[in-house]
């Protein structure tokens, strides 16, 4: 009966392994130990979500641990094993490392908690356990007043937008008299069930940095400390997504219009995120507004409700979230603006090389990941009908290698920063980096049997 | 007079326009978090109004309540929290003055 549960043991463990690096300082070696124990633990509960497998709805229906959520819960895992591998090595500025590494455990346990959520309160719940360590990883410098400004605004937005949500989970409460996905009755609702679904979107919307209810996202990240904008960017989209999966999935039968409304909020997030992007000199800033208009191709994916699309919004996600978090890591160690990258290529030539596998990626050109994760999300858009979305898809796709080789033309062509010390080596820092970099081409090549899971079809 | 549950749903509308007002137009931090308070008891109060109403005999509705509230209170502490690292940094509260960041 309770052998069942062991299916939770990747949460279970991340949780313990987040006390363990919080009282770090009881450990031998104190705070980079913390950091490694931390990543070890993540690690671990990385391969056992991998290696779970699935199950049906679990615990009274509240959970269901499927295929989407065991994908999302191994890359949460496994994305916050490398971020706290690199953060071992190189340590968070001007603060310890322990506290930091604790809260994005705890953020990733809440993320991939959401990722099974079928239930109301299930996912918010999750969802706050997600974000919150995020408002305290972007104001992480206690003395550094542009930092906590940022982490404020976002704090205040985030928790407006997740008040509004939970006034629309209200609604879709009382309407159906069950908390549950499954029996989210919306039929005949009317204006009740669609202000119901709007709020509750508004809500996930502004979390994904959807336009418009993204500029929240620039003024957050360029405040920050970049480690943590490479941590909070990239982890916590992953579970969104995927509980959007599930919630979309759920009462899109039920109320009309959710189609046009996911493809006007796409194509809006695709055109903003990716021209406000390209007159940026700031790379938190660049790649703000490059996760905006990442989050419109993911909606793109997400809004003919189809078990293809879901999976290939999942994947690409992933598939996402592996450079993004690599590229702010490096600007972590060079600097953040634009110009901090010059001549980057002579003085670290991998971190240059790997800087363009990861930029390239993103654009999305073969073999890589991003190249096989845009196909299928414009493939499944194309085959519910949404011609004119991905034409705008592909446009903006294009515009978008417009600012990604501007920060390789400045890695190569660009001057050398006046006054910078030489970086002291870390290795495991490095490692996280080179590890990143191979498993953006390894998901690429990877790329069918991993969808094939996911229930998405070639062709 | 019989009160409905449209009754309440009316009242819970009227606290929560009236919290995203304060929370849109104030500009002291700790203002905008008592507005966002206020939003929170909104919320709690249709939550527990349609549980009565919709589901008398689960009291699933007044469960999820307590789950919110017990989150709100974390955030509130939270957002106190980096009000106050702020403060100390700058004697200031107001949002307005909190330009730092533009863009």
């Amino acid at each position: 009966m309770l052998s069942g549960y062991w299916i939770f043991a990747p949460e279970v463990l991340i949780v313990a392994g987040a006390f363990i690096a919080l009282f770090g300082d009881l450990l031998p070696g104190r705070d980079r130990t913390a950091a490694y124990v931390g990543a070890a633990v993540a690690a671990l509960a990385a391969v056992l979500a991998a290696a779970g497998g699935t199950a049906g709805p679990m615990v009274f229906g509240q959970v269901e641990p499927d295929e989407i959520a065991r994908f999302a819960r191994t890359g949460i895992a496994a994305l916050t094993a490398l971020w706290a591998l690199w953060v071992a090595g190189r340590g968070m500025p001007d603060e310890r490392r322990r506290d930091a590494v604790a809260l994005a455990m705890f953020a990733a346990g809440g993320g991939m908690l959401l990722t099974m959520a079928e239930d109301l309160i299930v996912m918010y719940i999750a969802l706050e356990l997600s974000t919150m360590p995020a408002y305290v990883l972007m104001g992480y410098r206690r003395r550094d007043v542009p930092g906590l400004e940022g982490a404020l605004k976002y704090f205040l937005l985030a928790m407006l937008t997740s008040i509004i949500m939970l006034y629309g989970m209200s609604f879709l409460y009382g309407i159906s008299g069950s908390t549950s996905f499954a029996e989210l009755a919306l039929e005949g609702s009317g204006m009740l069930g669609v202000l119901g679904v709007m709020l509750t979107l508004v809500g996930l919307f502004a979390k994904m940095s959807a336009a418009p209810f993204h500029y929240w996202a620039p003024d957050a990240y360029a405040g920050a400390p970049a480690v943590s904008v490479a941590f909070v960017s990239t982890v916590p989209k992953i579970a969104g997504i995927a509980v959007m999966a599930r919630l979309l999935h759920a009462v899109a039968g039920d109320v009309g219009g959710l189609v046009t409304i996911m493809a006007v909020v796409a194509a809006a997030s695709m055109l903003l995120g990716n021209l406000a992007a390209l007159p940026q000199s700031d790379l938190r800033r660049l790649m703000a507004y490059s996760g905006v208009a990442h989050t419109g191709y993911l909606f793109m994916a997400l809004a003919p409700d189809t078990s293809a699309g879901y999976g290939a919004a999942v994947f690409y996600t992933v598939a996402y979230a592996v450079p993004s978090m690599a590229i702010m890591l490096v600007a972590a160690e060079e600097g953040s603006d634009l110009t901090d990258l010059g001549k980057l290529a002579s003085r670290r030539p991998l971190a240059a090389w790997s800087m363009v596998v990861w930029l390239v990626s993103l654009i999305g050109i073969p073999p890589l990941a991003g190249f096989f994760g845009k196909l299928y999300l414009f493939g499944s858009a194309l085959s519910a009908g949404l011609v004119w979305l991905v034409v705008l898809g592909v446009l903006t796709s294009v515009v978008s290698a417009g600012y990604y080789f501007r920060v390789v033309r400045e890695m190569f062509f660009g001057d050398e920063p006046a006054g910078i010390a030489a970086l002291e080596p870390a290795p495991t820092a490095s490692l996280a980096l080179a590890i990143a970099a191979i498993a953006t081409v390894a998901i690429g090549v990877g790329a069918s049997p991993l969808l094939a899971a996911l229930g998405v079809a070639l062709g | 007079m019989q009160v409905g549950p449209s009754a309440f749903m009316a009242l819970a509308a009227v606290l929560f326009s009236l919290g995203l007002y304060g929370a849109v137009a104030r500009k002291s931090a700790v203002m905008v978090l008592m507005s966002l308070e206020l939003m929170a008891v909104a919320v709690s109060l249709n939550m527990v109004a349609l549980s009565r109403f919709v589901t008398p005999t689960e009291m699933t509705g007044q469960v999820f309540t307590i789950f919110t509230m017990v989150v709100s209170a974390a955030e509130i502490g939270l957002g106190l929290a980096l009000v106050l690292a702020i403060y100390r940094q700058t004697r200031s509260i107001e949002l307005t003055r909190m330009d730092t960041l533009k863009g």
